[in-house]
């Protein structure tokens, strides 16, 4: 019996006491009960923004995709004046699908069942037999278009909500839009999708996924070990370091914002690369001289004069210590603008997405997009694409190795002791914000800790529990 | 978008190699070694039927209407885009320690049927088509994961009678692959 608010699941639990505040714990109940997982549908993916893909993948007039909000497939389409409409794709006569492909070019949508027909941005054109009006007159026509969801453009990612009159995009994305604006907004051109995502399907709860997006830093040195020892961090002459660990360890220090939204940035530190790279101290360096030697990832040298019309002083300074480059959007969410080592010494940027779709209480769909910015010369684009492809997604050698976890995860939440057990948050930050930093937000310093992630626990609990 | 191109083979096809010939009976021979090795287990030796100038892709598949069959192969993002030496590097990472997504190995089983080849322009080239049913199981779970393709492969014969892939598209059937990753070559 799930009640409006304060949900009870039916044997008498309270959804919010399967998170213990006091010890940072989630039970793993909520990875595998599926009373949760029909509520999540309504008070997660019924309720935020969710990310559907990019303007760039439906570029012309009357271009259209079909993509997923939750468990609801919709139309994302472009109208004939250019603008970005998102409506389910479920006709309003008797429930048919009405976009049967992928995507294509569309002036009109029509239902193969009953030939009810809709302009792209949803509105009800007719019914077959004009003069039988087979859609009748009980409901006025203007009832009888397809559900309208309302949609923004951010960078040119598309994001929808089914809460009409709920908070505004920016202030879903609140402080962390400060962040972001470095990933999303920092050129002139923006940037663009190299082709349609990758799409596959992972045998575990979206959660095991979405949670780790939001940031789990830590696994890059256990789970995606391979880096260190035969991979792009791999050390190829005799050790630089003291240690013998593999050279994943740099890559774990920065800075981590975490926001009482979910979403969560994990900003880390560029000193080494620059000394590595320049041969200086980052600290003599300008920021323009860091810029030179270092771009931001998928961007090159003669592209970073952009930054300074679309980003502040401030956000360039971080942009140009700690610049974010993984984390999450809440709430099922991954970006990765990350350095790749290569073999002679330099770096190729990789601009990754991901989201993971809820396909029941045991299964995901991983949709991962990969881009790049629109002013990238073609050599560069080809480099990204072929990298990205070989170290994310499908094929992805770095991500091949979260295949197994999040199954095994999902598993063992089905147990009678494991639904019981905890996933524990309790490496806690006790440093805050570094001296003089510039950015809004919950922010912390030093090696990756795992407050991001017990801060998108703590809004799936707000969410769920809501009205 | 820009679709990448496919490889540059002439796309008037060839005589048939006959089903049964010296040649064919080779080629299939090299396809079911091949699968004999991948199932094995035996990567390096694996790598080692593979032509230096690879190239190995296997493109997105998307619904579209019968008359846009075409579209419904993408080939700007795809699910493998690799060339012999980003292959290498497959290998050695799984030949590594610390490959968690085929440790413990998946148990797969490739099925090759539907053999054809064609001549090419080379006498020493042959175009060949297969379809290969690929099964994957992994840990105790008993639902086995299908993964069906066509391959569109370019044999090269070597000098020493021995053969090498050299080139390789996957056309694989699901739009949404119903597989965990692509960590096992197909």
């Amino acid at each position: 019996m799930l009640t409006k608010s304060s949900p009870v699941l039916s044997d008498g639990t309270k959804i919010s006491e399967l998170i213990y505040p006091e010890t940072r714990e989630v039970q793993m109940r909520v990875l595998s009960d599926p009373e949760i997982y029909e509520l999540e549908m309504e008070k997660i993916f019924g309720r935020t923004w969710v990310m559907l893909g990019h303007e760039s993948e439906i570029p012309e007039p009357n271009d259209f995709m079909v993509r997923d909000m939750g468990s609801d497939s919709v139309i994302v389409a472009r109208d004939k004046d250019g603008e970005i409409h998102v409506t389910l794709n479920v006709c309003p006569h008797r429930g048919m699908r009405v976009a049967l492909t992928d995507c294509g070019n569309a002036t009109i949508h029509k239902c193969i069942y009953h030939g009810w027909a809709f302009r792209p941005n949803g509105d009800f054109i007719g019914s077959p037999v004009k003069r039988e009006c087979m859609h009748g007159t009980i409901l006025e026509e203007s009832e009888l278009g397809l559900k309208k969801a309302r949609s923004v453009s951010y960078g040119g990612l598309i994001f929808a909500t089914w809460n009409i009159e709920g908070p505004s995009f920016d202030e879903f994305l609140g402080d962390a839009k400060w962040y972001y604006d470095m990933l999303f907004l920092r050129s002139d051109k923006g940037m663009e999708v190299l082709g349609p995502p990758q799409r596959f399907i992972v045998n575990a709860n979206w959660k095991t996924a979405g949670e780790q997006s939001a940031a789990d830093g830590f696994h890059t040195l256990t789970l995606h070990r391979w880096l260190g020892e035969v991979g792009n961090y791999s050390k190829k002459g005799p050790a630089e370091e003291e240690s013998d660990e593999p050279d994943l360890t740099p890559e774990m220090y920065g800075v981590e914002v975490s926001s009482p939204h979910g979403h969560a940035l994990r900003c880390i530190d560029l000193a080494r690369k620059i000394r590595r790279l320049t041969g200086l101290e980052p600290d003599e360096l300008t920021i323009q001289e860091k810029l030179d030697a270092l771009p931001p990832a998928g961007m090159t040298k003669d592209m970073v004069a952009q930054l300074a019309n679309n980003l502040s002083e401030d956000q360039l300074k971080v942009l140009t210590s700690m610049p974010p480059q993984v984390g999450g959007m809440f709430p099922n969410i991954l970006f990765g603008f990350v350095y790749i080592p290569q073999p002679d010494g330099s770096v190729v940027g990789s601009m990754t997405m991901h989201t993971y779709i809820p396909r029941g209480p045991n299964k995901l769909e991983f949709c991962n997009w990969i881009f790049a910015e629109k002013d990238a010369p073609e050599e560069l684009r080809e480099k990204m694409l072929k990298q990205t492809i070989q170290l994310f997604g499908t094929s992805g050698m770095v991500e091949q190795d979260d295949s197994d976890t999040w199954p095994h995860m999902t598993l063992a939440a089905k147990g009678a002791m494991g639904r019981h057990m905890t996933m524990k948050y309790q490496a806690i930050y006790e440093t805050g914000k570094p001296e003089g930093w510039p950015g809004p937000g919950i922010v912390n310093e030093g090696f990756t800790k795992d407050d991001t992630q017990w801060h998108w626990w703590l809004y799936w609990n707000e969410l769920m529990n809501a009205e | 978008m820009q679709q990448v191109q496919e490889q540059n083979r002439d796309v008037t096809q060839g005589q048939y190699v006959p089903v049964g010939s010296a040649d064919y009976s080779a080629v299939l021979t090299f396809l079911y070694e091949e699968a004999a090795l991948l199932d094995q287990l035996r990567l390096s030796e694996w790598g080692e039927c593979l032509a230096t100038d690879l190239i190995y892709t296997a493109p997105l598949r998307h619904t579209r209407l019968g008359v846009d069959h075409a579209k419904s192969f993408v080939r700007s993002v795809m699910h493998f885009h690799d060339d012999y030496r980003s292959i290498m590097g497959r290998i050695l990472r799984l030949s590594g320690q610390s490959a968690w997504a085929e440790d413990p190995p998946s148990r797969t089983r490739r099925l090759i049927t539907n053999v054809l080849i064609r001549e090419t322009a080379n006498p020493n080239e042959f175009d060949v088509t297969s379809y290969q049913l690929l099964t994957r199981s992994r840990f105790s779970d008993h639902n086995v994961d299908v993964i069906s393709c066509e391959r569109r492969d370019l044999i090269r014969r070597e000098a020493d009678g021995s053969f090498k892939l050299a080139r390789r598209e996957a056309l694989l059937d699901q739009s949404v692959i119903g597989t965990p990753n692509l960590a096992v070559f197909l």
